[in-house]
């Protein structure tokens, strides 16, 4: 009975294993990485201790990079959210119509997001896109969408609502559908009037689905690379250059792998933060049956 | 039951073990591979940047390569633009199983030879000294091929811009395409061509248009010692001669990322909504097919003087990259050997709109044809006398980024003044060069 014992050691190692190699092992590569001056091939790293993070903190471009980012994840998750729960609550009904447009609306999310990011450039182009050439129609003035700095970040926190909306729709129809129906039955009996029904049935009956969007919503938009690399490149002046763009420019195009690896450990505090924010405040708050 | 359990489980360990051991194995051993196997030809790999008739070109050569010869096969892989190129070379070169052979852009020929990526060519040259015949080399083509007094790159699709002329509004305006010759010459010219429906040029904001204007108002990018120079008074006024144009509303200067800011000029140039553009030498071909496509006449002439006349020139040199065997360090060699020749620059010129990079090539019948036939391609060649480097400092590629965005700044706004956009774009490149 004894070889029992290292058996179940056994059994996970492989998954140990791999979890060790390919998530810790990068993970405390890069915090080496990021107390060090380093080109990527050279033989010698130079340690600089924390200089790479002073330099960072104190360069206007990062700090630019971080609201980049934070604007870009809240809005996104915001209307993503608000959006999909008044879609939800519009498509949660039998009929053949509502289950196209669920369809149609969640089609988005099975496109590659490089080919959404080619054809939203087209959309959103300046003097020959679709969406100008509606404005023109009903006799607006042309938007420089993508073009200008002060459209630039909207503009990609739309094509990011727009490639959401339809799987964040259809988990909170799968919360919608899976409420007691007497919970309604008894709220009718009292008359309770739809405002109060949602806010005090249906929202707090959905918290679950709706905690679950919030999480996977901020750490897709805090994670966003493929739309910027594609569309913007993190311009105009700089108005679109998100953290994981700016890690990608600094390592990949710059060389300056020290600098990218620093501020790849600030995603990580963030991140971590953000995780255990969740989990210690906001799980405590949400309701499950 | 159990034991088949155990079974499983060791099947797996030794598999996991075994793809561990295996991929050191091939980061250091990979390169004898094709020893062990006798007979067969040399495997090396060539990576390229951009598609079209440019990629076509490339891969072409290489099959030219391949025929010719059964000791060495070259596969040609196409990687997107210089800094995708340059990113997945470094990727490669860090994982260990960078290609044989690849391309630097020029500007970033040192960046590369100081980060030990690239193979110190300076013995093989010595060893072929008749063969390669150094002194064939265009040497206004040469100024970014050595770092610290050693050769690290051949001249290979090599350019210089150029303005390119939509000769039919020319004429429609009673323009000379000829008169054109100083920075009055050009400004008064976009004026002319400027009205509701035209503007007299498209211009993305991309530094080496910009490298050549400073160059011509007689200042620097970089001084000797590296130290920024481009806010200088040269830098100043060339800022101001674009700005002044925007102002009047004979440039226009399309926004956005890089790439499609330079796409949408193009295409204002393309469908005759201006009246020029600069690019690339390299782009002859395609604009041609364009203007024949869309019914105009297109002529190309070199860029306006000032103080000056000169254009930094652009392209792409070939390198070896480091850290490989001998066999395979020949190998590479005979390849960019092959590629530089005269004879292949003479079909890459012809094919794409690249300079021949090589004196005898211009002089070759096949070139000499060609300029007889489309005048279009002379003015490249005929304008490299004035052609320069591009600076090669380390950190460069940040620095055009800087620069870029703070010119666009003025151009979005133009009643900022160009010193000061300069100086902040200057100040802020401190720290990209160290």
């Amino acid at each position: 009975m004894r070889s029992v014992k290292w058996r179940p050691y056994l059994f996970v190692a492989p998954a140990i294993i791999v979890f060790l190699v390919f998530f810790i092992q990068p993970i405390f590569y890069m915090i080496y990485l990021s107390f060090h001056d380093w080109n990527f091939i050279s033989p010698d790293k130079t340690f600089v201790g924390l200089g790479n993070f002073k330099e960072l903190l104190s360069d206007p471009m990062f700090l630019e990079v971080i609201r980049n980012t934070l604007m870009y994840t809240f809005f996104t998750v915001l209307f993503s959210i608000s959006i999909a729960l008044l879609m939800s609550i519009w498509l949660n009904k039998q009929g053949w119509m509502y289950s196209f447009v669920q369809g149609a609306v969640f089609s988005p999310h099975i496109i590659s997001l490089v080919s959404i990011a080619m054809l939203w450039m087209w959309i959103m182009d300046a003097d020959y896109g679709l969406l100008n050439w509606v404005l023109s129609l009903v006799g607006l003035e042309k938007v420089p969408w993508l073009t200008d700095p002060n459209t630039a970040l909207s503009s990609l926190i739309i094509i990011a609502v727009w490639k959401n909306i339809g799987y964040f729709t259809l988990i909170i129809i799968a919360g919608l559908q899976s409420i007691p129906k007497h919970l309604y039955e008894a709220a009718a009996l009292d008359r309770t009037p739809p405002w109060r029904r949602f806010a005090k049935i249906t929202f707090p009956m959905l918290s679950p689905s709706l905690f679950f969007l919030t999480i996977i919503g901020i750490l897709d938009s805090i994670k966003v690379f493929e739309t910027i690399s594609i569309i913007t490149k993190g311009g105009p002046l700089n108005s679109t250059n998100t953290l994981v763009y700016y890690i990608y420019e600094n390592g990949f195009i710059f060389f300056k792998i020290g600098y990218a690896s620093a501020a790849g450990v600030i995603l990580l505090v963030i991140l971590s933060i953000l995780t255990l924010l969740y989990f210690k405040v906001l799980s405590k708050r949400v309701h499950y049956q | 039951m159990k034991k088949l359990s155990y079974l499983l489980t060791f099947t797996v360990m030794i598999l996991v073990l075994a793809a561990c051991g295996n991929s050191e194995a091939t980061g250091s051993s990979g390169n004898s591979e094709s020893d062990s196997e006798g007979n067969g030809p040399i495997e090396i790999t060539y990576w390229y940047a951009w598609g079209d008739k440019i990629g076509e070109n490339n891969e072409n050569l290489v099959e030219q390569f391949n025929e010719m010869q059964d000791e060495i096969h070259v596969t040609a892989e196409f990687q997107g633009t210089y800094d995708e190129l340059h990113s997945k070379t470094q990727a490669a070169m860090a994982a260990g199983n960078a290609p044989e052979v690849t391309q630097n852009e020029i500007a970033s020929i040192e960046t590369f030879a100081k980060a030990g990526m690239t193979q110190d060519l300076t013995a093989f040259v010595e060893e072929d000294a008749e063969e390669i015949a150094m002194d064939d080399f265009n040497p206004g083509l040469m100024g970014n091929s050595y770092v610290d007094d050693k050769l690290y790159g051949l001249p290979y699709l090599r350019s210089t811009p150029i303005v390119y002329i939509n000769k039919t509004m020319f004429e429609e305006k009673g323009i000379d395409p000829a008169s054109i010759q100083t920075w009055e010459d050009f400004q008064s010219a976009a004026q002319n061509l400027t009205d509701d429906e035209h503007v007299g040029i498209s211009m993305p904001v991309d530094i080496w248009f910009y490298e050549a204007f400073v160059a011509q108002a007689g200042g620097e990018m970089v001084g000797e010692n590296g130290e920024i120079t481009f806010n200088g008074e040269g830098g100043v006024e060339a800022l101001n001669l674009w700005k002044e144009m925007v102002e009047a509303g004979t440039m226009r200067v399309p926004g956005g990322e890089p790439q499609q800011a330079s796409d949408m000029a193009r295409q204002d140039f393309a469908t005759g909504r201006a009246g020029m553009f600069f690019s690339s030498t390299a782009d002859l071909t395609l604009m041609l097919q364009l203007a024949e496509e869309n019914g105009y006449e297109l002529e190309t002439i070199m860029f306006p003087e000032n103080e000056q006349r000169s254009v930094p020139t652009g392209g792409a040199n070939l390198v070896m990259t480091s850290g490989l065997d001998g066999e395979k360090q020949q190998a590479a060699w005979e390849f960019i050997k092959f590629m530089t020749a005269p004879e292949q620059t003479a079909y890459a010129s012809a094919y794409t709109g690249y300079l021949p990079s090589r004196l005898s090539a211009v002089e070759s019948d096949t070139m000499q044809d060609l300029y007889k036939e489309k005048p279009q391609f002379k003015v490249a060649v005929d304008q490299l006398q004035y052609g320069n480097a591009r600076p090669m400092i380390e950190g460069y590629p940040e620095v055009v980024k800087i620069l870029t965005e703070e010119i666009q700044r003025l151009m979005l706004d133009p009643s900022l003044e160009a010193g000061d956009v300069l100086d902040q774009a200057a100040e802020r490149s401190m720290s990209a060069i160290k």
